[in-house]
């Protein structure tokens, strides 16, 4: 998916008060240098890094929870548009507002793939196996790349304007867009070939997650709900219930019986909004938190745990749900 | 020699190209006949409109209706009007314009379709709606109305439409229109025509719109 609430929901991350709601803790405070300032981050799936883009045009990579500074890269003098780990947290992705993708091997820092998409980098995925990227260029079709030959394999065209989000299935059979049509594609993974579509949503989706079977998509944004597609068919399976805020990001616990989502009020982006924790099997609410801190970043450790990120006066901090 | 670009007129050009053997006419007609049709489909020719980008808010299956405007509804009331065409100057009948803006405080409707609007292009690829000047959204710099325009063997255009009188420019959008990072190009900011009364101020907008071939 792209970042963690999409380009055009980046300005969340501007107007976060550094304060922290009922059922938050701060875990640790990450700092850069003061022209440095955190655009948006990630968290590996282990938890053993945290990411983040910064306003220098670097991204830097941290140890955690220990909080050492690791390495700082750079993207061909781009301003970085965002940052993303493989599923399995061994490489380390990077796009930029001219088009760079730069791809990283963990824990080595070493350089292993670099490609150009020609546009602004909206958001990218990896594939379970890294043989594939999935990149959404801002306001044109996402492309498929093979890695392993350093080419596009095909594009991934809406019927107008590029992708919100991009994943791939945990088995590696499918990779889903979410259009800015509005519309929710189901890919082949291997070649790029159409095989479902969901064409209920009237409003754009911002955010998708598989489940942990790659049988269900998880998708919401714009209508204030989040859907479970059925990914054989594109139906809506079922949807969970409605809220007052838009879904800005979803994020599917270890043991895929949970799934976090991001929500922000669309009349105010400093205007206080929820972060839910969803049950699954119920569709019902777990745990609800109110930030006082947009969330900008984050995931769900191996041992259960929710962490969140968050920029404040330029520092990067990462703080708990309880 | 500098390469004087004003030194030789358009047809001129065409006069040594037909000379030097660069360009052939093959046609019945007097070269001359030739030359001037060359020069008037030339005219015609229009450039595409920049495109801009789609926003979050886009939302399909807006009502066909003219009217954005509610009977009461706060903010200054906006008429604005224009035509399709291509590049090539063709007016495209078989157009559809969907546009979508905030209300007078910045405000998009998520919930229904209040200020969204799908509007078929009339017989001269005209088309034209009432609406009210759109506030600030709070992520943008400025006052803005989204547009989707599609036809039949074009290129769909997504792009947004801005007013001169937005306070932003303060006045001068020629110096000042880069204020807002997401416009790139000047002719998307449109000069806005005040009329009636001052009790009853009305804003009119003209925006034409030229769609690229497939």
């Amino acid at each position: 998916m792209r970042r963690w609430h999409g380009p055009h929901l980046a300005f969340l991350l501007w107007f976060a008060p550094a304060l922290f709601g009922d059922g938050q803790q701060l875990v640790k405070t990450l700092t850069v240098p003061p022209d440095a300032a955190v655009q948006s981050a990630a968290l590996s799936p282990k938890g053993d890094f945290v990411a983040a883009a910064c306003r220098d045009g670097r991204v830097r990579l941290w140890s955690f929870p220990s909080g050492e500074l690791r390495q700082a890269f750079d993207l061909k003098d781009q301003r970085i548009s965002g940052v993303w780990f493989s599923s399995d947290g061994t490489l380390l992705a990077a796009g930029g507002d001219r088009g760079a993708v730069r791809i990283w091997s963990l824990p080595s820092g070493k350089l292993k793939d670099e490609l150009s998409v020609g546009a602004r980098v909206e958001t990218l995925t990896i594939s379970p196996d890294l043989s594939l990227l999935a990149v959404a260029p801002a306001g044109v079709p996402a492309q498929l790349w093979d890695l392993d030959v350093g080419r596009v394999l095909t594009a991934l065209p809406p019927k107008f304007a590029g992708s919100a989000a991009v994943s791939f299935s945990p088995d590696g059979k499918w990779l889903a867009s979410a259009d800015q049509d509005t519309v929710i594609r189901i890919y082949e993974a291997q070649t790029g070939a159409l095989r479902a579509s969901s064409e209920d949503f009237l409003l754009e989706t911002f955010a998708i997650a598989f489940s942990a079977d790659s049988r269900y998509l998880y998708a919401g944004g714009a209508d204030k709900t989040i859907s479970a597609i059925d990914v054989l068919s594109g139906k809506v399976a079922r949807t969970f219930p409605k809220q007052s805020f838009v879904v800005g990001a979803l994020r599917l616990s270890r043991d895929g019986k949970s799934l976090a989502a991001v929500y922000f009020d669309e009349k105010g982006f400093s205007n206080p909004a929820p972060v839910i924790v969803w049950d699954l099997a119920s569709q019902s609410v777990r745990t609800t938190v109110q930030p006082g801190v947009a969330p900008n970043g984050g995931g769900f450790l191996p041992d259960g745990r929710l962490l969140l990120t968050s920029s404040a006066e330029g520092k990067l901090q990462v703080w708990s749900v309880r | 020699m500098a390469w004087n670009r004003a030194a030789l007129t358009r047809r001129e050009i065409l006069e040594k190209c037909i000379a030097l053997g660069s360009v052939s006419v093959v046609s019945s007609f007097p070269v001359a006949a030739v030359l001037d049709a060359f020069g008037q489909m030339e005219a015609r020719n229009r450039r595409p409109t920049p495109p801009n980008e789609i926003g979050p808010f886009y939302k399909k299956r807006a009502p066909e209706t003219a009217m954005l405007r509610a009977p009461g509804d706060p903010g200054m009331p906006l008429a604005v009007s224009g035509q399709v065409f291509n590049t090539r100057g063709d007016a495209l009948s078989n157009a559809v314009v969907e546009v979508w803006q905030t209300d007078h405080l910045g405000h998009y409707d998520l919930d229904g379709y209040r200020y969204r609007a799908k509007l078929p292009a009339d017989h001269s690829g005209g088309y034209e709606f009432d609406s009210v000047m759109p506030g600030h959204y709070p992520d943008r710099v400025c006052q803005h109305v989204h547009y989707l325009v599609t036809a039949p063997g074009h290129k769909p255009l997504i792009t947004q439409l801005y007013y001169a009188t937005d306070p932003v420019f303060e006045g001068d959008p020629d110096r000042n229109f880069s204020r807002d990072p997401l416009i790139h190009n000047r002719e998307l900011v449109r000069p806005v025509m005040l009329t009636g009364d001052p009790k009853e101020i009305q804003a009119a907008v003209r925006f034409e719109l030229v769609l690229e071939l497939l």
